[in-house]
């Protein structure tokens, strides 16, 4: 019932964002040549964009995104988990990573450019920089405020060592895992873009490019929705993915008020 | 003692040999705090390890260059890094920019767009949120607009406020403003419902509600979106300035790469990562300084 209500509350603030730009544009107040109506955003789109052509460009930036990704994560994740079950390669990691970790990944892309020039590397390169900190950082956060309970419960049933490790500790801090990857995510396409806006040929942020230096302003506003569209679904699938299959445990837990102490 | 919180079955000896089976090091740290003289020898580490990790990693770096091993023109060694920081300090890149221009203009544009993103995000954040019905109808629009990517705006800002500063001030803007405004939402929601009924039974007037009620409980969330939007601010003007300007750290690299200089996109990238680091301490300074009743929930 609360639910249903909330959601209508949304669709309805959506709607009026909507209807008052609309207005705004037909009354004549926004100019057609800075900010176009949405219905001219969809109308111009369909004239200017073919299906191929739009999907060419999701599959170039989704392929980066990913490929970035998958190997930031790995990275992050696996250095993470041995940071904060092993003291010795937590301190020999620690400075390093702090180091690095205040230069925003958009800076590395003159350096990625040098090393790896204009293709596709530079971009995975880059992306994978970005992506790479928030998934780090939200691991050890985790390893870190495990409950010793749990471990020590494992550890009276006789695991030990790397089993403990992989069967009890992993899994415990799988939610904060979900959280790094998701920044790392979404911020992944922060970096696609930029990366994209100053070299490369395809792409949603190319499409923007493209767009603009045609003048067609319709294009550019679809393609910026485009990108924060894709953002959002993407993401809402990694986090479904892993609610039903990984954290069941966790959303019961969550709902039955136990993991209380868990949040934040 | 270490028995009550140990694995129960035995001694601390028997622990310790069932835990690290021939892995020497490789103790989880929950095990480690536990045993007495452990203690002394971690501290040593904590400061020790890291300090030598950089050291060696730098040492390598640096001989390695020496010895010929990679183009120390693409991979320029520490010493070249900070004699072309000199450089950059003494001469100047686009002749005449010093180090300090380039970090002072850009400065300037992170702070105009970061105290404009404030002035707007938290009141506006604040109105909001006191609405249950109204955070709910801005809700999609606020997840939507935060995760369009900002710097996608840039084609957009051109158009709008030309190449000068201003396009550049309103990319800053958006970016924190989303990310402030979110949070600002949320403290102003979540104010302990039984402090608000406290002070109306205290016959608190809606001036002094708002003011020593709701914004001390809603301060904390608003510090932690200043804080994250700074550092969100910091690399959305990386971003922008790499394309189409010739002053700030961001144009500063993407200039040197044009060149080739990749010593001085090197000392490029030590200023904006010093400069960011500044920024994180001078916050959490701040936040400490100002919040002192928040420290715990952190």
């Amino acid at each position: 019932m609360n639910r249903r209500l909330a959601s209508l509350d949304s669709w309805l603030g959506v709607t009026i964002f909507l209807a008052v730009w609309q207005a705004l544009s037909a009354l004549g107040l926004l100019d057609p040549r800075i900010i176009p109506s949405p219905i001219a955003v969809v109308a111009g789109t369909a004239s200017h964009l073919t299906l191929a052509q739009f999907l060419g460009d999701v599959e170039a930036s989704l392929f980066r995104v990913m490929a970035g990704f998958l190997i930031a994560s790995v990275l992050g994740v696996v250095l993470g988990v041995a940071s904060g079950w092993y003291p010795l390669v937590g301190d020999l990691l620690r400075a390093p990573i702090d180091l690095l970790r205040p230069i925003p990944p958009l800076a590395w892309i003159p350096a990625a450019l040098i090393w790896f020039g204009l293709g596709e590397p530079s971009k995975v390169f880059v992306i994978s920089l970005g992506a790479f900190f928030p998934a780090f950082t939200n691991t050890l956060a985790g390893m870190r405020k495990i409950d010793r309970d749990i471990l020590n419960a494992a550890r009276m049933m006789g695991l030990s060592g790397w089993r403990l490790l992989y069967r009890v500790a992993v899994p415990a801090i799988e939610p904060d895992i979900l959280t790094g990857l998701r920044i790392a995510w979404s911020l992944s396409f922060g970096v696609l873009v930029a990366a994209e806006l100053i070299a490369s040929q395809s792409g949603l942020g190319n499409l923007i490019v493209r767009a603009r230096e045609l003048g067609q302003i319709d294009l550019v506003v679809f393609g910026i929705l485009a990108i924060g569209i894709t953002t959002l679904l993407t993401d809402f699938i990694i986090a479904q993915f892993f609610f039903r299959f990984r954290l069941r445990w966790y959303v019961k837990a969550t709902t039955a008020g136990l993991a209380g102490t868990r949040e934040r | 003692m270490s028995d009550t919180l140990g694995t129960g079955s035995g001694p601390d000896g028997k622990a310790k040999a069932t835990v690290a089976p021939g892995q020497g090091e490789c103790r989880p740290s929950i095990e480690a705090e536990r045993q007495p003289g452990w203690a002394v020898s971690r501290h040593l580490r904590q400061t020790g390890l890291p300090l030598l990790s950089v050291a060696v990693i730098l040492a390598f770096w640096e001989g390695a260059a020496q010895l010929g091993l990679f183009d120390a023109s693409t991979i320029p060694p520490p010493s070249r890094v900070l004699s072309t920081v000199w450089e950059l300090q003494t001469l100047g890149f686009p002749r005449g920019s010093s180090l300090l221009t380039h970090m002072g203009s850009t400065l300037g544009r992170v702070a105009a767009g970061y105290a404009l993103a404030a002035v707007l995000g938290i009141p506006l954040g604040m109105l909001i949120g006191r609405s249950l019905r109204a955070s709910r109808m801005v809700l999609p629009i606020v997840t939507f607009a935060r995760s369009v990517a900002t710097l996608s705006l840039l084609p957009l800002a051109v158009l709008w406020f030309g190449v000068g500063e201003e396009s550049k001030v309103f990319l800053i803007t958006y970016g924190c403003f989303w990310v402030l405004l979110t949070n600002v939402i949320d403290g102003a929601k979540n104010v302990d419902p039984a402090l608000i009924r406290a002070a109306l039974m205290l016959d608190t007037s809606p001036r002094a509600m708002f003011y020593r009620v709701i914004l001390p409980s809603a301060l904390p969330y608003i510090f932690s979106g200043l804080r994250l939007a700074l550092g969100l601010g910091f690399m959305v003007i990386v971003g922008v300035e790499l394309i189409g300007t010739s002053i700030g750290l961001g144009a500063l690299i993407s200039q040197a790469r044009t060149f080739y200089r990749m010593d001085l996109v090197f000392a490029g990238m030590v200023a904006i990562a010093l400069f960011g680091l500044l920024i994180a301490l001078g916050l959490s300074w701040l936040e400490r300084l100002l919040l002192p009743w928040a420290r715990e929930s952190k």
